[in-house]
């Protein structure tokens, strides 16, 4: 029975140790997970208007940020400035987001990024591969393709070149660029492309990079002039339905960080959007938009390549800031994330805890069920170790008593019982 | 300086164990031996390596090993070991459903304009798939071995039907890969999720009614449900009157596998 007690509050441990851990970087970093089933009937047209956009305001008024439809509640952002905000209200054609004040891990990668560190960077080279690839193949710009979609070989293909060229010009970067397109362009194009980004994988890349372009009908929102280029400005997504997400959103403030440290302002925002874009795949796997579909093909392939002159440093390909004091202090060293791998381990393992014993209790219907099958569990790997508890089985000689036998008896048909549960009720 | 820091190789180590301990749990259902879901797993690994080049095809075409042939021949195995005619038509109804659904939502649904997900796009199609597939699964046959076959196939239907649109708009660039993400395929993960999903909608509702129902149930059903007697005199709870117990159990099992669907 002793045994029985201390799988019940096992069990319960696990959950609320799950709560915990979820609560505490849910609280503490302001990550929703992210599904609002409401959105789909009250804040989307079926008909909508084709390029119509989203303005997203601060509680004053004034415009943070422009997006597609699709902006939800819980959507964040962090601006090239570091501030962060985060959507609490979608209407129409506009959605309001709260202030959640400086990112403070975005501005320790700002900070760490000094011009020291940035002179530093040419001297050691080692090398290393990066995977780009594109999952919405049929992307393009209307001022210079003539259309906004021209499928399979859309003029988000330029862009890509552009930033391979770029990165194979200016660093000693391997480039595996998959060309292979995934069309038609919708949701489920991310599901065929996880195909190609498994195939870049294989390659052993420091980063997978997804390049896109926008949708939002006005081009002056990424339209700016950075390092006496006339370009336009880059967007980073990260998908907020991923376990991983800290890890690759750590990776995206990196990225920002030090590409805005070399070109200014050439990376305008990150933003948390729904969607996983198969960057569970990775830590560091990025989607980036580069600019809009009225921007004209020039700004956007010019714009790339500005962004691809940071690229090596921030994945460790070429020499690069050598230091130990890693933002946000810890044990790792910042090859490829800060604290954000941490939190995405603790983000699976409470997610595992929480669910695994939420799933026991209604399973079995009460405490003392969920004691009896975890019980039970170690049973299963008797399987794998038939010969050692059969030789500690062997060792252990029954007692005498009847009273003694009795309860045995007793036990062994409740473990029978538990064992054989899933023989006789499995569907 | 490091590539991969400490933080990252667990990370990466713990979702790899979570990830194939659950996979192996929930295939473990699936008419398998607990050896047998893990023989499935490692097929699922070293098969995720092993792409075949289908020769012949206008567009080129490559299967995985892995990420399509595998799971599909497990749902095929569920298929070919059905009880009865009425689970397999459930099941691959289900199917079909499930490969209308996904289809309908991910390309007609979330598609048009809007960065990076289309509109609607409220939810990854990686966790949509199973969920479709789970909720098609159940109200068709209320089975978890269902849910499986059909988010498997439905994928797969959709990924052939995907094949169809490249070739009808001669798309000579596009290299078709189905299953070519291996073990973390949509097709691999759909049918765990789905497995997992059926067996939560089934249970909680079981525990809503407030229990399973005796009543109406054939008998070897109940009889392979019922606690084994220990210590009662041998016949007494057998309707066979053959004694030995494991053999008694084995009989029913055969019963239930009959009768369940």
């Amino acid at each position: 029975m002793k045994t029985k007690q201390f799988f019940v509050i096992l069990s319960l441990l696990m959950m609320f140790t799950g709560i915990g851990i979820i609560g505490y970087l849910g609280l503490s970093e302001t990550v929703l997970p992210a599904w609002n089933p409401a959105s789909v009937l009250s804040n989307e047209d079926a008909d909508h208007i084709v390029g119509k956009a989203i303005d997203i305001v601060d509680a004053k008024g004034s415009v943070i940020s422009r997006a597609c439809r699709g902006v939800a509640v819980g959507d964040e952002i962090i601006n090239s400035k570091g501030d962060h905000y985060r959507v609490i209200k979608v209407d129409q054609n506009r959605a309001v987001a709260k202030s959640l004040g400086k990112d403070k891990q975005f501005l320790a990668w700002h900070e760490f990024f000094t011009d020291e560190r940035l002179a530093m960077a040419a001297a050691n080279r080692k090398g290393g591969t990066v995977g780009i690839y594109h999952t919405h193949s049929d992307e393009a710009y209307v001022p210079s393709d003539g259309s906004e979609s021209i499928p399979f070989k859309g003029g988000i293909y330029d862009v890509g070149r552009s930033l391979v060229s770029r990165l194979q010009q200016k660093s000693d970067t391997r480039v595996v660029y998959d060309q292979t397109p995934h069309d038609p362009h919708d949701n489920a194009a991310y599901q065929r492309s996880r195909r190609t980004a498994m195939k870049l994988m294989k390659q052993n890349p420091v980063a997978i990079i997804d390049v896109h372009r926008d949708g939002i009908p006005d081009a002056s929102y990424y339209r700016a002039t950075v390092s006496d280029n006339k370009v336009s400005q880059l967007r980073l997504v990260v998908g907020r339905q991923n376990p991983n997400m800290e890890a690759n959103k750590d990776f995206a403030r990196r990225m920002m960080a030090y590409a805005n440290k070399v070109h200014p302002t050439i990376v305008k925002e990150i933003f948390m959007a729904k969607g996983n874009y198969n960057q569970d795949l990775m830590p560091t796997a990025i989607l980036i938009e580069a600019g809009t579909h009225t921007n004209t093909k020039g700004e956007a392939e010019r714009g790339v390549a500005l962004f691809a002159d940071a690229i090596p440093t921030v994945l460790g390909i070429e020499g690069g800031p050598q230091t130990r004091n890693v933002p946000g202090g810890g044990i790792t060293q910042p090859g490829a994330t800060g604290t954000g791998g941490w939190r995405a381990v603790g983000w699976i393992l409470g997610l595992t805890l929480l669910l695994g014993g939420g799933f026991l209790f209604i399973s079995t219907g009460s405490l003392k069920g969920v004691g009896d099958r975890l019980a039970g569990f170690g049973k299963e790997f008797t399987n794998y170790l038939g010969p050692v508890t059969r030789i500690r089985q062997r060792a252990k000689k029954p007692a005498g008593d009847t009273k003694v036998m009795k309860k045995a008896s007793d036990n062994m048909a409740d473990r029978a019982v538990i064992d054989h549960r899933d023989d006789v009720t499995e569907d | 300086m490091d590539r991969f820091p400490l933080g990252l190789i667990v990370l990466i180590v713990v979702s790899l164990l979570i990830f194939f301990g659950i996979a192996q749990r929930a295939l473990d259902r699936m008419r398998l031996s607990d050896k047998g879901a893990l023989a499935v797993i490692l097929a699922l690994i070293v098969g995720s390596f092993i792409n075949i080049p289908v020769p012949g095809t206008p567009v080129p075409l490559e299967i995985n090993v892995g990420g399509a042939l595998v799971p599909v021949g497990l749902a095929v195995y569920l298929l070919v070991k059905a009880g009865t005619g009425k689970e397999v038509s459930r099941a691959l109804i289900a199917s079909a459903l499930t490969a209308a659904v996904i289809w309908f939502i991910g390309s007609r649904l979330m598609t048009g304009l809007p960065e990076p997900a289309g509109r609607f796009g409220f939810l990854d199609t990686l966790y949509l798939f199973p969920i479709v597939a789970a909720v098609i699964a159940y109200i068709a046959g209320r089975s978890r071995r269902s849910a499986f076959i059909g988010a498997t196939l439905g994928v797969l239907m959709a990924d052939i039907a995907n094949y169809f649109y490249l070739v009808r708009n001669n798309a000579t660039n596009a290299l078709k890969s189905i299953g070519g993400a291996g073990a973390f395929d949509s097709i691999v993960i759909s049918g765990i999720l789905a497995i997992l999903l059926a067996d939560l909608i089934g249970e909680t509702r079981e525990r809503l009614q407030g229990g399973p129902t005796s009543e109406g149930k054939p008998d070897a059903l109940l009889a392979g449900l019922r606690k084994p007697q220990f210590g009662r005199k041998k016949g007494d709870d057998n309707p066979r009157g053959d004694g030995d117990k494991e053999s008694r159990r084995e009989l029913a099992r055969e019963e239930v596998d009959r009768l369940e669907d």
